[in-house]
C-alpha cells in the first residue's frame, strides 16, 4: 500500500503531469536554472583560466622557479630494480633478457653516430674538468651545445663487447646516472676524509666519485670485486651544469657502469652504491636521492 | 487510571476499548476477592508463610523497568547509521588495499593504514557520543524507583514489623502514620484524621481525607483508597490493607503506560535524519559512478575500489553530526542559565518550532499561592496588591470599617508563621495552614503590621474551627482595651452563610440594620468578585455582652454556648492565584511569534477563565459561545460557534466529546480553555493538538502528566512543583516553573535553527573541494591534489570550531515576530541551501584549490598540461627518474613530498575559502556589514584558531611523514584568496538581491 503510494510519489516527482513538471521543475524553470548555472560556471571557468594563464607568464620557460625538492639530486640506474630487486638465472636467458634490453635501449642515446652533430655537440676532454659555463639560462643565446659522452667510455659495459653486459657470465654491470637537475653544480668532495678508503687514493679535484659496498655487514665477504667504468670512474664536472630542456635538448649527463665480477650466488645481497660530493645529499626516507641500495639475487647456474 | 480508561474507551477503538474494560474488571475482581477473603483474619494479618507464597506468585513490590533494549544493541545502533556504515566499508576497503600492497611487499605507503584506523576511530568516537547522549535521556523509570519508600510497617501473625516495602504483598495488613509514604494502593480499615497527598497522582492540590467508607465506585474518587506513591499527610495510626502492589498499582500502570507511549522523533532528528540519507545516498551514487568510471578507464579493481572509498570519504561530512550536537548543547546551556534545563538535547530545537503549548495554570501561569484580590467594604470594591514582590498599588485604609475587616481578618486565623523567617519577604515565608488562611495571614501582616503581637493583645477565649457542615469559622477573644471587658466574637465563612447570621452592617464605622439594600449590594458584590474567579470569604463579628458573658465565662465550641446570628456584617475579602508578572507579556509574545497557549487546568472554570484572562490567553473583546448566548438573549444552541473566539471547555464536557468534535473545536476556537480537566485528557488534548498538525508543548508536574508529557513533541516539567515522573518523562524542566521561561526558551530554538541551518551549509560546502579533487584525478589522471587524512584534518579539527561558533550568531531580524515554522515546509536543509553550497560556493572553492595546485606543481616544474594523464608515471615507486616540465628529473620521494606539498596547498586553499565562507554564512539575508564583522566574538576567535591550526598543520616539524603536511611557500597561502573575496562579493550582491526583489526568481532560487 504504501510502497504503492512511494512509487507513485516518485513517478509524480519525475513527470507531473498535472504541473507539467520534470524532476520539481517546469521546462522554463529547468531552462533558466541552466542558464544561470551556463552564465555562472562560465565566469568561473573564465576566471580559472585566466589566472593559470596569468600565473604560467610569470613562469620562466628555463628556469625553474623552485628546485628545493628536486634538488639535492637522485642516483638512479639502469636497469630498473622491480620490485626492488634484480634477480636473474644464469642458466635462463630470458630471466635477465629485460634487464639487458633496457640497459640497451638506455645506452642508444649514447651511441656515437648520434653525437655527430657538431652544431650540438662538443667534446670536453678525457680526464675530468671543471664546469662548462655556456652563459647564463635565460639569456637570449638560444640553444646550447653539449658535451659529448660515448658508451665506449664504459669499457666492459658499454654493450660493444658484450651485448649481455655481463649478465650471461654473472658479472653483470649497472649503469648509473646523477639525476639531472636545471643549473645543477655538483661538488667534488670537500675533503678525502669523508670518502671511503679505497677512494681517497683516488680522488679526482673535478670529479663526483661514486662507491659500493655492502649494505648489510654479513655481505661483506660475499660481493667479491666491483669495478667502476667511466670517465675518471666517476660523474666528471664538465658535464656540469644541465641547461634544461628546452635549451640543450641532445644533453647527456656522464654514466658509471658499475660491474659486480665476483657476486656470491644464491644469495640475496644487499648492496648500496653512493655518489659522494660536498652538495649532494643523502635522505632517510628518499632512498634514491644521492644514493641507492638494490638486491641483487644470482641463480646458480645448475 | 481508572478515570482515564473510562475516557479512553470512549475515544480508542473498539479493541482497546475491551482490552482495558477486562483489565480494569479484572481489578476490580481482584480487589473484591482480597477483601472477602482476608478480612476475617482481622487484625492478625497474613501468617509470614502465606505471604512469602504470595511474594512468590506476585513478585516483589517494586515498579520493573521496562523490558529495554541491551546497552550492547544500543551501542551497536549507533555504531550502524547510514554515514557509519559507509565509513565502515570505506575503513575495511582501506584495510584490503593496506593488506594488498604488504602482501606485494610495497610498503612505502602507510597511509591507507592510518585511514582506516582513523575513520574506525571517527565512527567509535561520534557513536561513544550518541550513545551517551540516549543514556542521559532514558532513564526514565529509575525516578519510579526512587518513589518506592524503603521501609513500611506491616503486621504479620499478629506482629508489627518493620520490612523492606518491596518485601510487601496483596493482603498485606501495613500501617501508616503522618509524614510516611504509602507503600503500596491500600485499601483503608481504620484511621483517625488521615489525609494524604495525591498531587503527584491525580492534580488535586488539597490533601485529601481517607476514611475506610467507600464513597465512590471509581477508586481513584472513593475515599477509602490511598495510592502507591503518595504521601500521608496527616494522621495518627491509619491501617490499611495492601490490594495492589508493584506494577499492578495505579502509579506502575502509568509508568507502564509512560514507557508505552513511544518516543516521538523530535522535528530535528527527522530533519537530520531524512539529510543524512539523501547524503549516504548520493556519496554511495557518486562513489559507485566513479567506480564504474574508473574500471571503464581501465583502473584495476582495487584502484577503483580506493576511488570508491576516497569519494565517499570526501562527500560524508565526517563533523557534521558532531557540530550539531555541540551547537544544541551550547543553546542547552544558554537555556540552563535561563532556567530551563534540557533533558534532551534536540528538544531545544523543538521548542522553536513549537505552536501550540498546553499550559498548566497552577504554578506555571499563576504564583501557586492564594493570595488576597480584591475587598469588599463600606460598599465597595477594592483591590489588593497581588504581584509577587508588592509593587502595586494598595487602597485607601483610612475607613474605620477596614479596621474592623482587618481585625476579623487576623484574629479569627489559625494559619502561623513557621519560626526564624524574620529575614525573609513576607509573601515567601512559610506558613502552617491551608490556602485561603495562609493568603489572609500574609495580607493582614502586610497590612496590619506584626501579627504575633495583634494576636497576644486579643487573647482567644475559645474558637470553633471551620467545618463543612457549618462553613464558617469562629473564634472569640478579649480585647486589647483593658478596660472593656467585653469578648469579641470574630466569624468568617462562606459568604451567604455569614450574611445569614447578621443582622446589621458595617458602613464607615456605622453599623446599619442589613436591610433588602444591602443585601442587594453584597449580592452584586458577591458574584462579581466570585465572576473574577476569586474564593471569596465573608467576615462578621460581635461584641458580646459583658453582662451576660462575663470575663471567664466558659464557652464550650461543642455546645455553641455563644451567639452565632445577629451579627455585624465587616466585609467580603477574595481570594485568588493570581498570575506571575511575567506572564502576560509571555503569552503576548507567544501570541506575536504565532504561538497558541491553550490553557489546561484541573481548576473550577470560571477560575481558569479568570486567569486566562488576566494572562491574556483570552483576549479582551473575546467571547465565549456562552457570552455571545446572553449577550444576543439567545439559546447557546443558536449561536453561530465560528462567531466565538474563545472557549471554556471542562473536563465533564470534554468527555462527552468525540475526538472529531475536540479537532473541531480547537480549530474553530483560537482562544482554548481547558477547565476542571483530569491530568489524563491532558493527553488527549494533546493528540488532538498534534492530529491538527501542531508541533506542541506541554507543561506538568504531576506523575500521571507523563503519558502526556512524553506524548508531547515537547515534555516541559516543572522544577519545583513537578514530581520526578514528570521530570523523566519530560524534555525540558523548568526550574523556576514559570511560563516565561518557555518562551526564552521558543526563542532559543528559533535562532538554534537558523544557526544550525548556517551551521550546515558551511560544513557542506566544503564537501565539493574535496570531492573534486578525486573526481580529476581519476577522470584525468593528474597527481593526487588531496589525501582522505587531509581531507579529514579539514572536517575534524580545522573546520569544527567555525562551524560551532555560528551557533552564537545573533538572529537577523525579530525572530519572535515570525510564525512558527511549518516542519513539513521549512526543512532545516533545503534544496536551495544545499544547491548554493555545492554547486556555487562549493564550486568557486574547487577552483580556489586547483588554481593554487596548479600554481604550486608549476612552480615546483610541473607544469598544469604535463600533469594531464601524469598519473601512472607519477605514481610508480621504481620509476627514480621522471622527467619535468624543465627536463629535471624526479625520484619517486621526491615526487611524493611535491604530492604533499599538492594536498597541503589544496587545504590551505581550502581553509582560506572556508573563511570568507564562514563570514557569509553570518547571514542569510541581510550583508554581512549590517550584522557587523567582530559582533560574534567567537566567530573572529574561531578564524584565529583556524589559521594558527593551519600553520601548526603545515609548519610543525615532522608533519611530513605523519601526516602529509608540509612546510608551503607563503605565497601559495595567498593564491585561494581572491577567490575567498569572490565568494564574499558573490555572497553579498546574492543577499542584496534576496532583499530588494523579495518573491523575484533569484530570491526563490538562491535564499536558502
Amino acid at each position: 500500500m504504501s510502497a504503492n503510494k512511494d512509487s507513485d510519489g516518485w513517478r509524480t516527482f519525475v513527470w507531473n503531469s498535472e504541473k507539467k513538471e520534470f524532476l520539481g521543475r517546469t521546462g522554463i524553470s529547468w531552462l533558466k536554472i541552466f542558464l544561470f548555472y551556463v552564465i555562472f560556471y562560465g565566469c568561473l571557468a573564465g576566471i580559472f583560466i585566466g589566472t593559470i594563464q596569468a600565473l604560467l607568464l610569470t613562469l620562466s620557460n628555463y628556469k625553474p622557479t623552485y628546485q628545493d625538492r628536486v634538488a639535492p639530486p637522485g642516483l638512479s640506474h639502469t636497469p630498473r630494480s622491480l620490485k626492488s630487486e634484480i634477480s636473474f638465472s644464469l642458466s635462463d636467458p630470458g630471466s635477465y633478457m629485460k634487464y639487458t634490453e633496457t640497459v640497451e635501449n638506455f645506452l642508444a642515446k649514447y651511441d656515437e653516430l648520434r653525437q655527430a652533430d657538431q652544431m650540438k655537440f662538443e667534446d670536453c676532454g678525457d680526464s675530468p674538468m671543471s664546469y662548462t659555463d655556456r652563459g647564463s639560462l635565460d639569456s637570449d643565446q638560444g640553444q646550447r651545445k653539449a658535451c659529448r659522452f660515448h658508451r665506449s667510455l664504459l669499457a666492459g659495459c658499454s654493450g660493444e663487447s658484450d651485448p649481455h653486459y655481463g649478465f650471461k657470465d654473472g658479472k653483470p654491470c649497472i649503469i648509473v646516472k646523477l639525476n639531472r637537475v636545471v643549473n645543477f653544480r655538483p661538488k667534488a668532495p670537500a675533503n678525502n676524509q669523508t670518502l671511503p678508503d679505497p677512494l681517497q687514493t683516488r680522488s679526482q679535484p673535478n670529479l663526483i666519485p661514486i662507491f659500493c659496498k655492502n649494505k648489510r655487514d654479513e655481505d661483506v665477504d660475499k660481493i667479491g670485486e666491483i669495478k667502476y667504468f667511466g670517465l675518471g670512474e666517476g660523474f666528471p664536472l664538465q658535464y656540469y651544469p644541465y641547461y634544461g630542456k628546452l635549451l640543450q635538448p641532445q644533453y647527456l649527463q656522464p654514466l658509471v657502469a658499475i660491474q659486480f665480477t665476483n657476486l656470491t650466488r644464491d644469495q640475496e645481497l644487499r648492496i648500496e652504491c653512493k655518489a659522494y660530493g660536498a652538495n649532494i645529499g643523502y635522505s632517510e626516507k628518499d632512498r634514491y636521492q644521492g644514493r641507492f641500495d638494490v638486491n641483487k639475487y644470482l641463480f646458480c647456474c645448475t | 487510571m481508572f478515570e482515564m480508561d473510562g475516557e479512553m474507551d470512549k475515544k480508542k477503538k473498539k479493541k482497546k476499548k475491551i482490552n482495558k474494560k477486562e483489565k480494569m474488571e479484572g481489578m476490580k475482581k481482584e480487589m473484591d476477592i482480597v477483601s472477602k477473603r482476608q478480612t476475617p483474619q482481622g487484625f492478625r494479618g497474613l501468617t509470614s508463610a502465606f505471604a512469602a507464597q504470595v511474594l512468590e506468585r506476585d513478585g516483589p513490590n517494586e515498579l520493573k523497568p521496562p523490558k529495554g533494549t541491551p546497552e550492547y544493541v544500543k551501542f551497536a545502533r549507533q555504531l550502524a547509521g547510514g554515514l557509519q556504515c559507509l565509513m565502515w566499508v570505506a575503513a575495511c576497503i582501506c584495510f584490503i588495499a593496506f593488506g594488498i600492497e604488504l602482501a606485494r611487499g610495497n610498503v612505502t605507503c602507510f597511509d591507507n593504514l592510518y585511514l582506516a584506523i582513523t575513520l574506525i576511530a571517527v565512527v567509535v568516537v561520534t557513536g561513544c557520543f550518541g550513545y551517551y547522549q540516549e543514556f542521559k535521556s532514558t532513564n526514565i523509570i529509575a525516578s519510579f524507583k526512587n518513589l518506592v519508600p524503603q521501609q513500611a510497617i506491616v503486621i504479620r501473625d499478629g506482629q508489627k514489623n518493620q520490612i523492606n516495602a518491596h518485601q510487601l504483598v496483596v493482603g498485606d495488613l501495613v500501617e501508616i502514620k503522618g509524614g510516611d509514604g504509602i507503600p503500596a494502593d491500600i485499601r483503608i480499615i481504620t484511621s483517625q484524621a488521615c489525609k494524604v497527598d495525591n498531587s503527584s497522582l491525580t492534580g488535586e492540590s488539597e490533601p485529601q481525607t481517607r476514611t475506610p467508607e467507600c464513597t465512590h465506585e471509581n477508586p481513584l474518587e472513593t475515599r477509602n483508597i490511598a495510592f502507591f506513591s503518595t504521601t500521608c499527610m496527616e494522621g495518627t495510626v491509619t491501617t490499611g490493607m495492601i490490594i495492589n502492589t508493584g506494577d499492578r498499582t495505579i502509579i506502575g500502570r502509568i509508568a507502564t503506560l509512560a514507557s508505552g507511549v513511544g518516543n516521538e522523533k523530535t522535528p530535528i532528528a527527522i530533519e537530520i535524519e531524512h539529510f543524512v540519507d539523501i547524503i549516504a545516498g548520493l556519496a554511495i551514487f557518486f562513489g559507485f559512478t566513479f567506480f564504474v568510471v574508473a574500471m571503464f578507464i581501465g583502473y584495476a579493481f582495487l584502484e577503483a575500489m580506493i576511488f570508491f572509498m576516497a569519494i565517499v570519504v570526501a562527500y560524508v561530512p565526517e563533523g557534521l553530526l558532531a557540530t550539531v550536537t555541540v551547537c544544541l548543547s551550547l543553546t542547552a546551556k544558554r537555556l540552563a542559565r535561563k532556567n530551563c534545563v534540557v533533558k534532551n538535547l534536540e528538544a531545544v530545537e523543538t521548542l522553536g518550532s513549537t505552536s501550540v503549548i498546553c499550559s498548566d495554570k497552577t504554578g506555571t501561569l499563576t504564583q501557586n499561592r492564594m493570595t488576597v484580590a480584591h475587598l469588599w467594604f463600606d460598599n465597595h470594591i477594592h483591590a489588593a496588591d497581588t504581584t509577587e514582590d508588592q509593587s502595586g498599588k494598595s487602597f485607601d485604609q483610612s475607613s474605620e470599617t477596614w479596621r474592623s475587616l482587618a481585625r476579623v481578618a487576623s484574629l479569627c486565623n489559625r494559619a502561623t508563621f513557621r519560626p526564624d523567617q524574620e529575614g525573609v519577604p513576607i509573601p515567601k515565608r512559610l506558613v502552617v495552614g491551608d490556602a485561603s488562611e495562609t493568603a489572609l495571614l500574609k495580607f493582614t501582616e502586610l497590612t496590619v503590621g506584626n501579627i504575633v503581637d495583634y494576636r497576644e493583645r486579643f487573647k482567644k477565649a475559645v474558637e470553633l474551627p471551620f467545618n463543612s457542615t457549618n462553613k464558617f469559622q469562629v473564634s472569640i477573644h478579649e480585647l486589647d482595651d483593658p478596660l472593656d471587658l467585653r469578648y469579641l466574637l470574630v466569624m468568617k465563612g462562606a459568604p451567604e452563610r455569614i450574611l445569614e447570621r447578621c443582622s446589621t452592617i458595617l458602613i464607615k464605622g456605622q453599623e446599619l440594620p442589613l436591610d433588602e439594600q444591602w443585601s442587594e449590594a453584597f449580592q452584586t458584590a458577591y458574584m462579581d468578585l466570585g465572576g473574577l474567579g476569586e474564593r471569596v470569604l465573608g467576615f462578621c463579628h460581635l461584641h458580646l455582652n459583658e453582662k451576660e458573658y462575663p470575663r471567664g465565662c466558659p464557652f464550650d465550641p461543642d455546645e455553641m454556648n455563644f451567639p452565632t446570628s445577629g451579627l455585624c456584617f465587616a466585609g467580603l475579602i477574595s481570594m485568588i492565584d493570581p498570575p506571575r508578572a511575567t506572564v502576560p507579556d509571555a503569552v503576548m509574545k507567544c501570541r506575536t511569534a504565532g504561538i497558541r497557549v491553550v490553557m489546561v487546568t484541573g481548576d473550577h472554570p470560571i477560575t481558569a477563565r479568570a486567569i486566562a484572562a488576566n494572562v491574556g490567553i483570552i483576549t479582551e473583546g473575546s467571547e465565549t459561545v456562552e457570552d455571545i448566548a446572553q449577550r444576543k438573549r439567545i439559546p447557546v444552541e443558536q449561536v453561530n460557534k465560528r462567531d466565538a473566539r474563545a472557549c471554556v471547555i471542562s473536563g465533564g464536557q470534554l468527555k462527552d466529546m468525540s475526538s472529531d468534535e475536540l479537532d473541531e473545536a480547537l480549530r474553530s476556537h483560537p482562544e482554548m480553555v481547558f477547565a476542571r480537566t483530569s491530568p489524563q485528557q491532558k493527553l488527549i488534548i494533546v493528540e488532538s493538538c498534534q492530529r491538527l498538525g501542531s508541533i506542541v508543548a506541554v507543561t506538568g508536574d504531576g506523575v500521571n502528566d507523563s503519558p502526556a508529557l512524553k506524548k508531547a513533541d515537547i515534555g516541559v516539567a516543572m522544577g519545583i512543583a513537578g514530581s520526578d515522573a514528570a521530570k523523566n518523562a519530560a524534555d525540558m524542566i523548568l526550574l523556576d516553573d514559570n511560563f516565561a521561561s518557555i518562551v526564552t526558551g521558543v526563542e532559543q530554538g528559533r535562532l538554534i535553527f537558523d544557526n544550525l541551518k548556517k551551521s550546515i551549509a558551511y560544513t557542506l560546502t566544503k564537501n565539493i573541494p574535496e570531492l573534486t579533487p578525486y573526481l580529476i584525478y581519476i577522470t584525468v589522471s593528474v597527481p593526487l591534489p588531496l589525501g582522505c587524512i587531509t581531507i579529514l584534518f579539514i572536517e575534524l579539527a580545522t573546520d569544527i570550531y567555525p562551524s560551532v561558533s555560528l551557533a552564537y550568531e545573533k538572529a537577523e531580524s525579530d525572530i519572535m515576530n515570525l510564525k512558527p515554522r511549518n516542519p513539513r515546509q521549512h526543512r532545516l536543509v533545503n534544496e536551495a541551501l544545499a544547491v548554493y553550497s555545492y554547486f556555487q560556493i562549493g564550486a568557486i572553492q574547487s577552483y580556489a584549490g586547483f588554481t593554487d595546485y596548479f600554481a604550486a606543481m608549476a612552480q615546483e616544474g610541473w607544469f598544469p598540461l604535463l600533469c594531464v594523464g601524469l598519473r601512472p608515471q607519477w605514481e610508480d615507486v621504481h620509476l627514480q627518474d621522471l622527467q619535468d616540465s624543465y627536463g629535471q628529473e624526479w625520484t619517486f620521494s621526491q615526487r611524493l613530498y611535491q604530492q604533499y606539498t599538492c594536498y597541503t596547498v589544496f587545504f590551505v586553499s581550502i581553509e582560506i575559502c572556508q573563511i570568507s565562507d564562514v563570514l557569509i554564512r553570518k547571514t542569510r539575508r541581510l550583508s554581512v556589514f549590517q550584522q557587523g564583522f567582530f559582533r560574534n566574538r567567537v566567530l573572529v576567535s574561531a578564524i584565529v584558531f583556524q589559521l594558527l591550526l593551519g600553520n601548526l598543520l603545515c609548519y610543525c616539524p615532522g608533519m611530513p611523514n605523519i601526516f602529509n603536511f608540509m612546510p608551503i611557500r607563503v605565497q601559495w597561502w595567498f593564491v585561494p584568496v581572491p577567490y575567498g573575496i569572490l565568494i564574499f562579493v558573490y555572497d553579498e550582491i546574492r543577499k542584496l538581491g534576496v532583499r530588494r526583489f523579495p518573491g523575484s526568481w533569484w530570491d526563490q532560487e538562491l535564499y536558502y
